[in-house]
């Protein structure tokens, strides 16, 4: 008993997804593609948040130092530097060090730079910053009184960056959220319909089955069970797409990737929650969308 | 088997299908519903099996209220009872056998078992040989037959059967009803609607007459 009933779920499934022909293509493709203008915004969201974090927490103020500068007197703006209340953390960069790093975050292209004879990169002082005084306004006053320290040749100072990237990220997520909610609704109504189609092309089927004793579920579940499916598959085809797109990204960005996503951290495909969270919502949004066109147009 | 109390059926529009109808088909019974077209023998027998609720009265089939029925138990009362529709109902795009088989999938019956089943059931009506064809290629006597092995695919305690000698001739007529009476003499409890009272005075059965909604006469 179980068994057949079974058989005849999977069997019913296969059978309204076969005769959907290209109605079930369309539903899914538009799922498909719903979910990837939604994950491609996830996506960027997710890693643009993460490199904005990462500058947040790592390059708040750089302090580049003259060339001509004397140990002493580094030493001494060491001290200096120490000594600012919103400084939490100082190191210090030789210019030694500064090319060494750089050659690490393009490697791969060093050819870059074979023509150098001479060091191009200055010393700096990298400070981080005490929580309090990550503000913009009083990292514009360190930024002023560092300008004024001997030896100071110039102060990078790139929180109006990392607030204006955490505002475009805001203003992302937002957008996405509402591409996302739009699409989703377009979507389930594409797969009611289709949906409905099946169960008007097996009206007569349905009715006999309903006329010889079949339970009201027993007809609705396989109509149910094909729109979840047509909802995970076109969410699981856009997260393969998106995958690809990514690699195809990471790909053409090439030599400039390891500069935007420093600190060793290259771009991160979502998350296996983010993936599983995705195909679950395409399922859910097929599922309802069946449910939906099985209540209005399944009377019997 | 099958008993009605007073029962009305009003559809929209002030269209008096049935009215005050009280009735009883005793367990085992062969009936026949009778009288002219329009008289209301379909949407009597649609009451039997629930596709139509009636408007006033209660009816009991095989000691279930029908009226009152749980939708849940729906699926039970159906399949205690086999429909041979006026207009077969049967699946034209479906080979015979496919056709017989939804019954055997509802009812969830495994396939070794229906297989054996749907034999002997086509072999019944004289079909077997045709259980691999669409009944677009059935003539109008062999897709009867076929909606009458349908019928009997759940072994239903009650037959219903629609005007089943509609569009045939006299003696193919005969023929299904012999088929009929067959399976009413295997237990089974028969109730033939038909505005042929020629058949029906042939046959020399139990006979409820209807006009305009109204249970007439009976002949005995
Ligand atoms: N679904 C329906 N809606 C409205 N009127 C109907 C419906 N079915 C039958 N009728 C009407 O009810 C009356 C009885 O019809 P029916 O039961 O089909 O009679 P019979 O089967 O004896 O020819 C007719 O007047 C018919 O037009
Ligand atoms: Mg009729």
């Amino acid at each position: 008993m179980f068994w057949e009933r079974l058989r005849h779920l999977l069997d019913e499934t296969f059978l309204n997804f076969r005769r959907g022909g290209w109605g079930v293509v369309a539903s899914i493709g538009a799922i498909t593609v719903a979910f990837l203008v939604t994950g491609t915004f996830l996506l960027l969201t997710l890693n643009l948040g993460t490199v904005v974090a990462q500058w947040a927490e790592d390059f708040q103020v750089i302090a580049f130092l003259a060339d001509a500068i004397t140990p002493e007197q580094v030493t001494l703006l060491r001290k200096r530097l120490e000594g600012e209340l919103a400084v939490r953390e100082v190191t210090y960069v030789s210019r030694e060090e500064a090319l060494a790093d750089f050659r690490r975050q393009i490697r791969g292209q060093e050819s870059l730079l074979e023509g150098l004879k001479t060091n191009p990169l200055p010393a700096s002082f990298q400070l981080r910053i005490q929580k309090e005084y990550q503000t913009p306004t009083a990292l514009g006053q360190l930024a002023v009184s560092l300008r004024r320290m001997e030896g100071v040749e110039d102060v990078l100072y790139g929180q109006e960056w990392v607030d204006r990237l955490t505002s475009l990220v805001q203003v992302m997520k937002i957008l996405g959220i509402v591409i996302g909610a739009v699409l989703g609704i377009a979507s389930l109504f594409i797969v009611a319909n289709t949906i409905r189609l099946a169960v008007y092309a097996r009206a007569q089927e349905i009715e006999i089955m309903r006329l010889v004793g079949a339970s009201r579920s027993y007809v609705q579940i396989p109509l149910i069970l094909d729109g979840t499916l047509q909802g995970g598959l076109g969410a699981a085809l856009a997260l393969g797409m998106l995958y690809v797109l990514f690699r195809a990204t990471l790909w053409q960005l090439g030599a400039s990737a390891p500069l935007i996503f420093s600190g060793g951290e290259l771009g991160r495909f979502l998350d296996v929650e983010y993936r599983m969270g995705m195909v679950g919502v395409g399922a859910l949004l097929g599922a309802v969308g069946s449910l939906v066109a099985v209540r209005r147009f399944l009377r019997a | 088997m099958i008993q009605m109390f007073h029962v009305s059926k009003i559809y929209p529009k002030e269209v008096v299908a049935l009215s005050d109808i009280t009735l009883h088909v005793q367990k085992g019974e062969f009936v026949f519903l009778s009288g002219p077209s329009g008289a209301g023998k379909t949407t009597l027998l649609r009451l039997i099996f629930r596709d139509e609720l009636p408007t006033s009265g209660q009816i009991l089939v095989n000691g279930r209220n029908v009226v009152r029925l749980r939708e849940s138990k729906l699926p039970a009362l159906r399949r205690s009872i086999g429909v041979i529709f006026q207009d077969f109902k049967l699946l034209m795009d479906r080979t015979v056998y496919d056709n017989l088989n939804l019954v055997a999938r509802v009812l969830g019956v495994p396939e070794a078992v229906s297989r054996r089943k749907i034999g002997r059931l086509l072999k019944e009506v004289g079909l077997l040989r045709k259980a691999d064809e669409t009944p677009y290629k059935l003539s109008g006597g062999e897709q009867q037959r076929v909606a009458i092995a349908r019928a009997l695919m759940s072994d239903p305690a009650i037959l219903l059967a629609d005007e089943p000698t509609g569009n045939l001739d006299q003696d193919l007529a005969l023929d299904v009803m012999r088929l009929l009476v067959e399976v009413n003499i295997r237990g089974t409890t028969v109730v033939v609607a038909t505005h042929n009272r020629r058949l029906v005075s042939e046959m020399g059965q139990r006979a409820l007459i209807l006009k305009q909604g109204r249970l007439m006469e009976e002949i005995h």
